[in-house]
């Protein structure tokens, strides 16, 4: 009885906020207790973050992200895909979803795009006639797309959790990052589509192509361009493991921003290290506790109870995804991605592998969700970052991102039930 | 007077740490990038390496990690739940922020209790993680983190209480 008491109060103090770390450490710690396991373990289960080689890629990508926010990458990056892109009718939206998935799929989606690409984009849209709320919803939007492209951190973390559990011990990051690519992009051209249409009576100014200005725009971003290159080539030239790439990539940017472009002061550098360990730091100790609490749950047997639980009521794989993404959606709408993943995925894997999903393809299926996540109201992060960024009203942005949601739901259907989409390569 | 300089004298002594923690996190972070990258081109130029080099690596990630909360936890800047506080009004906002703030606080004293009676333990078994570095410095993060963290935690919520019965005057 006192420990459903325990456990009450600590839920209620997880909905006044507080820290997910300290929660789930404490649930950790009174099952535990509970079952009569002297707490000194926690230090063990912690130290398992020292375990995975792999884990390397989370602080160092998340700094090479952090350097190319701060420099001018993504002003680069808007001027050759204008060049490519802009003589085409509904040119400028479409810019705008490439450039936000490319972005994000380096930066990682902490809101960073919206304040790096769409704060040049919004003006730039709203130049080009296009209507006031759909830049705003476009941009809002954009700014979780491209979580499924290489090297995505939530993909890598993905992996990562799974390789820690025995379901999931096939699950590569180079297989999770080329099941990513089919999806991603369908959900590009899904919404280039939807802002063609919009867009269609839009008398925008169309920017001709010129070969003069492309070179210059390449010659511009050439240092940065082979990225994403060196990343593929890194992970499928079987030379480098991801961890690796990551060292690598993130010596190259650090040299090409501060010595070539020389967009950040030598003196800023720390302060860029500081800001980005924060974020990985919090990350990396909500994943510490999450082992340690998923090791009392697995001693516990929760996710065969879980799982003997839903199968009484849920018999067949569709109606399990259903339930799953409406369940993914709701935890999206409240948690960020990676805590999501962290908390989540040692107790769903199991299940939906009973259920005949292939984890890779679960993987996919999780963030998709979680990206739409991003931007649902009540409190979808993109939504507070545009409001702030843009000084617009919240339900302002509410109404503005709704059809790109549903847009993006139609996307995580097909995702969902077509699992040939994102296994097709592998 | 006397209260305003002692609080200067205080602030001083706290940017002070600030430097020194900053500091320590950046030389982590950048031995960690380094010794990455000099065992890429140990093994891939010369088929060589050191051999405890990678396991360094992965404690300091570890250690970059732990040290990165540490500092989150300076402003209270850990990933929570955020649904409550943007609707309630000023002064239950702040009661309800520094409750969280002593959970928080009492929670990670527990864990710091624990972890560090796990430390000593390691320390008289005196076991190598490698090289010749004890497995109990490259555990000892754990309670520190946990120590430094619970105790910003006991300042923010006492700070947060002082400013509801501030706003109560």
């Amino acid at each position: 009885m006192t420990l459903y008491i325990l456990l009450f109060i600590i839920i209620l103090a997880a909905l006044i906020g507080t820290p997910l770390f300290a929660v789930i450490l404490a649930v950790a710690m009174i099952g535990f207790y509970h079952s009569g396991v002297d707490l000194s373990v926690i230090t063990i289960e912690i130290y398992r973050i020292a375990d995975p080689p792999l884990l390397m890629a989370l602080p160092l990508f998340t700094l090479s992200g952090y350097i190319m926010a701060e420099s001018k990458t993504s002003k680069r990056l808007v001027r050759l895909t204008h060049v490519f892109f802009g003589w085409m009718p509904g040119g400028l939206a479409i810019v705008a979803l490439v450039t936000c998935a490319l972005f994000t799929a380096f930066t990682g989606a902490s809101g960073v795009t919206i304040v790096a690409i769409g704060a040049f984009l919004y003006p730039a849209l709203k130049q080009s006639q296009y209507d006031d709320k759909f830049s705003l919803g476009l941009v809002t939007t954009s700014g979780s797309l491209g979580l499924l492209f290489p090297p995505s951190l939530p993909l890598i973390l993905y992996g990562i959790i799974a390789q820690q559990m025995n379901t999931g011990q096939g699950v590569t990051i180079s297989n999770l990052f080329l099941a990513g690519i089919l999806p991603g992009i369908l959900m590009v051209v899904l919404l280039s589509c939807w802002s063609l249409w919009t867009s269609r009576n839009n008398n925008e100014t169309k920017m001709p192509f010129s070969a003069k200005e492309a070179f210059a725009a390449i010659r511009e971003a050439a240092w940065e361009i082979p990225l994403p290159l060196f990343v593929l080539i890194g992970v499928y030239g079987g030379l480098l493991t991801i961890s690796e790439v990551a060292a690598v990539t993130t010596i190259y940017i650090i040299v090409i921003e501060v010595f070539i472009y020389k967009e950040i002061k030598l003196s800023r550098l720390p302060g860029v290290m500081r800001d980005s360990m924060i974020v990985c730091g919090g990350i990396l100790l909500i994943l510490g506790v999450s082992l340690t609490l998923t090791n009392y749950l697995i001693d516990a047997q929760v996710p065969m109870k879980l799982f003997k639980f839903i199968q009484e009521m849920v018999t067949n794989k569709i109606t399990f995804l259903i339930l799953l993404n409406i369940f993914l959606l709701m935890l999206g709408a409240i948690l960020d991605i990676f805590s999501a993943l962290v908390i989540m995925v040692p107790i769903i894997l199991p299940v939906a592998v009973s259920y005949g999903i292939d984890p890779v393809h679960l993987g996919i299926i999780f963030l998709a969700n979680m990206q739409i996540g991003y931007f649902t109201p009540p409190v979808g992060m993109n939504l507070f970052i545009a409001s702030y960024r843009f000084n617009k009203p919240i339900a302002e942005l509410y109404k503005a991102s709704i059809p790109f949601m549903i847009v993006l739901l139609i996307a995580l259907l097909i995702i969902t039930y077509w699992p040939g989409l994102s296994m097709v390569f592998l | 007077m006397n209260n305003k300089h002692g609080n200067s004298y205080f602030k001083q002594v706290q940017t002070f740490l600030y430097r020194v923690e900053n500091g320590i996190m950046v030389v982590l972070v950048l031995s960690m990038l380094v010794m990455a990258v000099l065992q890429i081109f140990l093994r891939n130029l010369f088929e060589s390496g050191i051999v405890w080099g990678d396991i360094l690596v992965r404690i300091l990630v570890l250690w970059v990690g732990l040290a990165g909360a540490m500092v989150a936890s300076r402003q209270g800047n850990h990933i929570n739940i955020d649904i409550l506080s943007r609707y309630l009004p000023k002064r239950a906002g702040n009661a309800v922020k520094s409750a969280v703030e002593f959970i928080t606080a009492t929670v990670c004293s527990v864990a710091t209790f624990y972890t560090l009676r796990f430390v000593e333990i390691e320390f008289d078994e005196g076991g190598m993680a490698f090289a010749q570095v004890p497995i109990w410095i490259c555990e000892a993060i754990i309670p520190i983190a946990f120590f430094v963290i619970a105790l910003r935690y006991f300042i923010l919520s006492i700070i947060t209480f002082s400013k509801i019965t501030k706003s109560s005057l």
